[in-house]
C-alpha cells in the first residue's frame, strides 16, 4: 500500500518552510547552489489557511488514483507504493486536476520551455513524496514544529486494531458495571 | 488577477441520459449569427455540427469535449498558427485554418473535427469551388453571457463549467478539513 | 522578558496578548505549539485569527485599540472574584489600593461594547488566567505600538503581580521583541537615554565612569527618540537644534517609519544621509554615502536573545573584498572624526563593554562558548554564574524589593474611522520576509512566496459591500497618503478592520499610518489609523503599473533589472 504525507493543524503554524524545501528539493540541488534564474518555483503542497485551520495539503497516493485513471497520455503511474506523474508527455489538459478529490494537483510552468504562442508550457504538479531524491520528503525534514508525518498503511490499520481494542473494552467494561449494579 | 488557468467543461456519465440536448444547443449558438439557425422553426439550412460529441457505450453515455490543455497539442500542432490562447482558453481562428487535419491528429481527446464551413446558409467555397473546410472544437461559446450552451440546457445538470483554480482551492480547503478531522492519527 | 524562552514550553498558562509568533518569530513560536501539546492552556488576545488564536483554548478577538480597557477588565474580574494570590500581593508589592481604584470601574459589562467581546469571554480568561499555574503573558507589537503602549505593558504586568505569577519558574511576562538583536541594540546602549547596560545618562556616577574609561567628556542630557528625527529636521523648534545629518545603518527609515512621506521629505531635506547597510534599500535612495557592510554570514559576534540570553555567533564564508564589518566601519570614522578608537577584535569590544555593566559582567566569551548562552544579569566571570533564566526571584528591583501596581484609564487611539476614512488599518509581519526586508526582498524563493504589492487583508463583508474580490488591486488611502495593495478576502481580519505588512515596496502601508506616539516610549501607532478604499476600474493598468513601478524602483538603486520580467501590457 501507498504512504503519504499528512499535514496536522495543531501543530502547523502556516510558514510554508514545506513548499519552499519542496521546490529545493526538486531542483537536486542544495538551497544555496540554486541559480536563482534556473529553477521553476512550483511547489508540489500547498498551504490552505481558512479561519480554523493552517495546513498543507498534498497528495494521498491513493491506491485507485483517479488521477492515473483520468490521464488520457498515461503518464501517470504508480510504483514503489509512489503516485508519480512523468510530465514529459502531459499536455496540460488538466484531467487530472479535475480527477483529483483533494485539490493534489496544480499546473506548473517548465521553466523556459514555451509554446508557439509565446505562452510557457504548464504540465500537471503534485507530490511524487521525493522519489528521486534521498532522505525522504523534504517537507517533513524541514517543518519546524514536525507539523508533518509520512503515514503508512500499517501505521493506519495498527491505530485501527488498537482503536477496536478500546471499544470492545470499553464494551466490556461498560456491561460488567451494569451487572454490577444489576446485583 | 489575470485568470490562470483556461477553464472547461466536463461531462458526468452518471447523470447523462444520451438526449443529446447539448449537441442541439451548441450546434444552435454556433450558428445563430453566421447561418440564422434557432430564430424560428425551419431555420436549420446546414447539417448539425455540433462542437462537443455525446459518445455511447454499451453501458454509458456522456458527452466529450475540448479541455484547453495548458500545453496544447492541437496548438502546438498547428503550422498556420491558427490555433492560439485567447484569455487562457484554446481558441481556432477559423479563417486562418487550411484544413490541415494535424490538431485532429495530435488531440488525444478526438474532440476537433473537420467539416464544411457555411456562411448564410451556404457553403462556403475556394476559388476553384471546392467547399471551405475547416476544423472546429469547443470554445465555451466565447463571447456568451451566460456561458456555455450546453451546460445550461441539460435537463439533468450532466454538464458542468470548471474553473479548475478556483475549484481546486474549495477541495484543497476541504482536504484540509479532512486533515482537521483525522489529526488524532 | 522576565523569563526564558526556554520556559514556554514549562507554561501551564500562556496569555497571548498583541502577540503574533507564527509571523515574527517562528522559532518561539515552535515553543508555544510545543507548550500546547503538552496540556498548556492558552489564551490569545488578537484582533485578527493568528495562528495562536488557531490553538487557543479562549480567543478574545477585540477592537483593535481597546488593550488597556480590556486588561483592566480583566484585572476587574480577577480582583471582584477574589482570585488574587494575597499573600504575594501583601509581602511583595505596594500600591494595590491605587489599583483597585481605577480598575473596579471597569466591568466585563462596561467595558464589553468597547472591546466587542461578551462580559462572558472576559470573566471565563480572567478565571483561567488566575486560576491557571504557572501562567505567564507573552505581548508584542500589538501590545506597544499604540499611542497608549507602556500603560497597556505596566497593567499586564499588574495581572501578573496580582496572581503572584513573578519570580517563579514559566511565569512573568514576555515582550517577545520585535526583531532579531533589537534587545542587543538596547543591551549595548543604542537608546536615547542609556549607557550599555541600561546604565542612565543623567546618573552622574554613571556618567563618570564612562567618561573615565573613554577618555572624553560626556553629555548628560537624553537624546532624541528615532521617531522624533523628522520633526526635528522638517519643522524644528529651535533652529539652531535643527538636524542636518542622520546616519542610519541596518535600518530603512523610508520603509518602517510611520508616514513615511514625512519620512521622505526629511531625508530630502538633510545635508547629510550615510546609509550602512548589507543591500540597498528606500533610504539608501536619499543616502549621500552607502557604506557597504557585511552580512550575519560574514562576521561574527554575539546576539541578544529577547530573553536577555547572549549567544556568540561565528563566521560563515568571507565578504567580498573592500567590505568591512561595521564595528571597523565606525571606528574608522570615529578615528576620522577625531577620536582615535582601535580594537583588533570583537572580544576587546565586548570585554570594554562588560568591564563597565556589572550585570553583563560575567558573560565572557568563554562561557558563552561553553554553555551555548548567558542570560543576564549575570555578575560574576566564575563559571558557576549561569546567569539568570527568570527575573525577579525573592525580590523586585525597586529600591524597596517589592513591585509596584501601577494603573491608569483607557483612552482610545488617537486617529478614529469616520465616514470619510471608515476602515481602521492595522500593520504588522508576514512570515517569509524579515522586517523592512531589505534582505529577504532579494531572495527569490521567497519572493517567489509572496512578492509586490502584497496584500490587504479584508472581511468577505467588506469584501461584498466594496465590490472587491480576491486579487483585486485596490487603492488604500489615508490623511496621510496612498498606496496600492492586493485584497486577501478573509475572515481572520473583522470586518470594518483591515490588515497590511510593512515590508513591501509598492504596497507600503506606511505611506497610510499615523505617526502618534506613545509619551514614554515614543513608539508609534503603527497598529491603528483610518483609511478608505478605493477600487481600481482598470485592473490590467493596475498590474502593469506594479511591476513598472517596482522595476523603476529597482533600476533607481542601480539594480540590474535587465533578466527580469518585463511588464504585461
Amino acid at each position: 500500500m501507498n504512504a503519504f504525507v499528512k499535514g496536522n493543524p495543531d501543530l502547523c503554524m502556516g510558514c510554508r518552510t514545506c513548499m519552499v524545501a519542496c521546490v529545493v528539493s526538486h531542483t537536486g540541488r542544495h538551497i544555496f547552489e540554486l541559480d536563482p534564474d534556473d529553477y521553476t518555483f512550483n511547489p508540489k503542497l500547498h498551504m490552505v489557511k481558512t479561519r480554523a485551520i493552517s495546513v498543507p495539503v498534498q497528495c494521498k497516493h491513493c491506491e485507485n488514483p483517479a488521477c492515473m485513471a483520468a490521464c488520457p497520455q498515461k503518464c501517470i503511474h504508480m510504483e514503489d507504493g509512489t503516485v508519480f506523474i512523468d510530465t514529459e508527455n502531459c499536455i496540460g489538459c488538466k484531467a487530472c486536476m479535475e480527477a483529483c478529490p483533494v485539490g493534489a494537483i496544480d499546473m506548473a510552468p517548465v521553466s523556459g520551455v514555451y509554446q508557439p504562442d509565446g505562452k510557457e508550457r504548464y504540465v500537471a504538479n503534485k507530490c511524487d513524496l521525493c522519489r528521486e531524491q534521498s532522505g525522504g520528503p523534504a517537507c517533513i525534514r524541514v517543518c519546524p514544529t514536525e507539523a508533518l508525518k509520512l503515514v503508512s498503511y500499517e501505521e493506519i490499520a495498527d491505530t485501527a486494531q488498537e482503536r477496536r481494542l478500546a471499544a470492545a473494552k470499553a464494551n466490556a467494561d461498560g456491561s460488567l458495571g451494569a451487572a454490577a449494579q444489576a446485583k | 488577477m489575470a485568470k490562470q488557468l483556461g477553464a472547461f467543461v466536463v461531462g458526468d456519465s452518471d447523470k447523462c441520459t444520451g438526449c443529446k440536448a447539448c449537441e442541439l444547443a451548441c450546434f444552435t449558438v454556433h450558428n445563430q449569427k453566421s447561418n440564422g439557425v434557432g430564430r424560428t422553426v425551419g431555420t436549420v439550412s446546414v447539417p448539425v455540427m455540433p462542437r462537443l460529441f455525446l459518445v455511447k457505450g454499451e453501458t454509458f453515455s456522456v458527452p466529450v469535449q475540448c479541455k484547453h490543455c495548458e500545453d496544447a497539442p492541437c496548438l502546438n500542432a498547428c503550422t498556420k498558427k491558427a490555433i492560439s490562447r485567447v484569455d487562457n482558453q484554446v481558441i481556432i481562428d477559423e479563417k486562418k485554418c487550411m484544413g490541415c487535419k494535424d490538431c485532429m491528429m495530435a488531440c488525444p481527446f478526438g474532440v476537433i473535427m473537420l467539416a464544411q464551413v457555411y456562411d448564410r446558409g451556404k457553403v462556403l467555397r475556394q476559388t476553384t469551388g471546392e467547399a471551405v473546410k475547416g476544423a472546429f472544437k469547443c470554445d465555451l461559446c466565447a463571447g456568451r453571457e451566460a456561458g456555455p450552451a450546453c451546460v445550461e440546457v441539460c435537463p439533468h445538470q450532466a454538464l458542468r463549467y470548471v474553473d479548475p483554480v478556483e475549484e481546486r482551492k474549495e477541495k484543497m480547503r476541504r482536504a484540509a478539513e479532512t486533515l482537521a478531522i483525522t489529526k488524532t492519527l | 522578558m522576565t523569563m526564558g524562552v526556554q520556559e514556554i514550553e514549562d507554561a501551564g498558562l500562556i496569555l497571548n496578548f498583541g502577540y503574533n509568533g507564527a509571523d515574527s518569530h517562528p522559532i518561539v513560536q515552535r515553543r508555544i505549539i510545543r507548550a500546547r501539546q503538552k496540556g498548556a492552556k492558552i489564551i490569545c488576545v488578537d484582533p485578527r485569527v493568528i495562528e495562536s488564536a488557531r490553538i487557543a483554548d479562549i480567543h478574545l478577538q477585540l477592537k483593535g485599540g481597546t488593550n488597556l480597557a480590556l486588561v483592566n477588565a480583566l484585572c476587574n474580574v480577577i480582583y471582584t472574584e477574589g482570585l488574587m494570590d494575597e499573600k504575594f500581593i501583601r509581602e511583595k508589592t505596594t500600591d494595590f489600593d491605587e489599583f483597585v481604584e481605577v480598575i473596579k470601574k471597569y466591568t466585563p459589562e462596561d467595558v464589553s461594547p468597547i472591546c466587542r467581546i461578551s462580559p462572558e469571554d472576559i470573566r471565563k480568561a480572567a478565571r483561567l488566567y488566575a486560576t491557571t499555574k504557572p501562567a505567564m503573558i507573552l505581548y508584542g507589537m500589538g501590545v506597544c505600538q499604540f499611542g497608549q503602549a507602556v500603560d497597556v505593558v505596566k497593567t499586564l504586568a499588574d495581572m501578573a503581580l496580582m496572581t503572584g505569577n513573578f519570580g517563579k519558574p514559566a511565569t512573568g511576562i514576555g515582550p517577545v521583541r520585535g526583531q532579531n538583536n533589537v534587545q542587543g541594540a538596547c543591551d549595548m546602549g543604542a537608546l536615547p537615554n542609556n549607557y550599555p547596560g541600561y546604565q542612565s545618562i543623567t546618573d552622574d556616577a554613571v556618567r563618570e565612569k564612562f567618561e573615565k574609561a573613554w577618555g572624553v567628556p560626556l553629555s548628560n542630557k537624553v537624546g532624541l527618540p528615532l521617531t522624533h528625527v523628522p520633526r526635528r529636521v522638517l519643522r524644528p523648534e529651535d533652529p539652531s537644534k535643527q538636524i542636518h545629518a542622520y546616519y542610519i545603518f541596518g535600518e530603512d527609515p523610508a520603509q518602517t517609519d510611520p508616514d513615511i512621506n514625512e519620512v521622505r521629505e526629511a531625508l530630502e531635506k538633510c545635508d547629510l544621509v550615510i546609509l550602512q547597510d548589507i543591500f540597498m534599500n528606500r533610504a539608501g535612495q536619499y543616502a549621500d554615502v552607502v557604506l557597504p557592510s557585511t552580512s550575519w554570514g560574514e562576521h561574527e559576534g554575539v546576539y541578544s536573545c529577547c530573553d536577555r540570553g547572549f549567544q556568540r555567533f561565528h563566521k560563515m564564508i568571507e565578504p567580498p573584498e573592500g567590505v568591512k564589518v561595521d564595528w571597523q566601519i565606525i571606528s574608522e570614522i570615529s578615528t576620522a572624526m577625531g577620536y582615535p578608537m582601535h580594537y583588533n577584535n570583537t572580544q576587546e569590544i565586548w570585554d570594554e563593554m562588560r568591564r563597565l555593566c556589572p550585570s553583563f559582567a560575567g558573560a565572557t566569551y568563554e562561557k558563552l562558548e561553553a554553555t551555548g548562552g548567558v542570560q543576564w544579569p549575570c555578575r560574576s566571570e566564575d563559571m558557576s554564574d549561569k546567569g539568570t533564566v527568570y527575573l525577579h526571584k525573592g525580590k523586585f528591583s525597586n529600591p524597596d524589593g517589592k513591585g509596584r501596581f501601577y494603573a491608569t484609564d483607557w483612552r482610545p487611539p488617537q486617529e478614529l474611522t469616520d465616514t470619510e476614512y471608515p476602515l481602521i488599518l492595522n500593520t504588522g509581519r508576514e512570515v517569509g520576509h524579515y522586517s523592512a526586508r531589505t534582505m529577504t526582498g532579494n531572495c527569490r524563493l521567497l519572493r517567489s512566496l509572496e512578492d509586490e504589492p502584497g496584500w490587504v487583508q479584508i472581511n468577505p463583508e467588506d469584501c461584498l459591500e466594496y465590490g472587491l474580490e480576491h486579487g483585486d488591486l485596490v487603492r488604500l488611502e489615508s490623511r496621510r497618503g496612498w498606496c496600492l495593495s492586493r485584497v486577501s478576502c478573509t475572515d481572520r481580519t473583522s470586518p470594518g478592520a483591515v490588515f497590511m505588512t510593512y515590508q513591501w515596496w509598492i504596497g507600503a502601508c506606511n505611506m497610510l499610518t499615523n505617526p502618534n506616539l506613545d509619551p514614554v516610549s515614543n513608539t508609534p501607532e503603527y497598529k491603528y489609523c483610518s483609511v478608505r478604499i478605493e477600487c481600481i476600474e482598470d485592473q490590467a493598468w493596475a498590474e502593469n503599473y506594479v511591476v513598472t513601478e517596482y522595476r523603476r524602483l529597482r533600476e533607481s538603486m542601480g539594480i540590474d533589472v535587465s533578466g527580469e520580467e518585463a511588464a504585461v501590457q
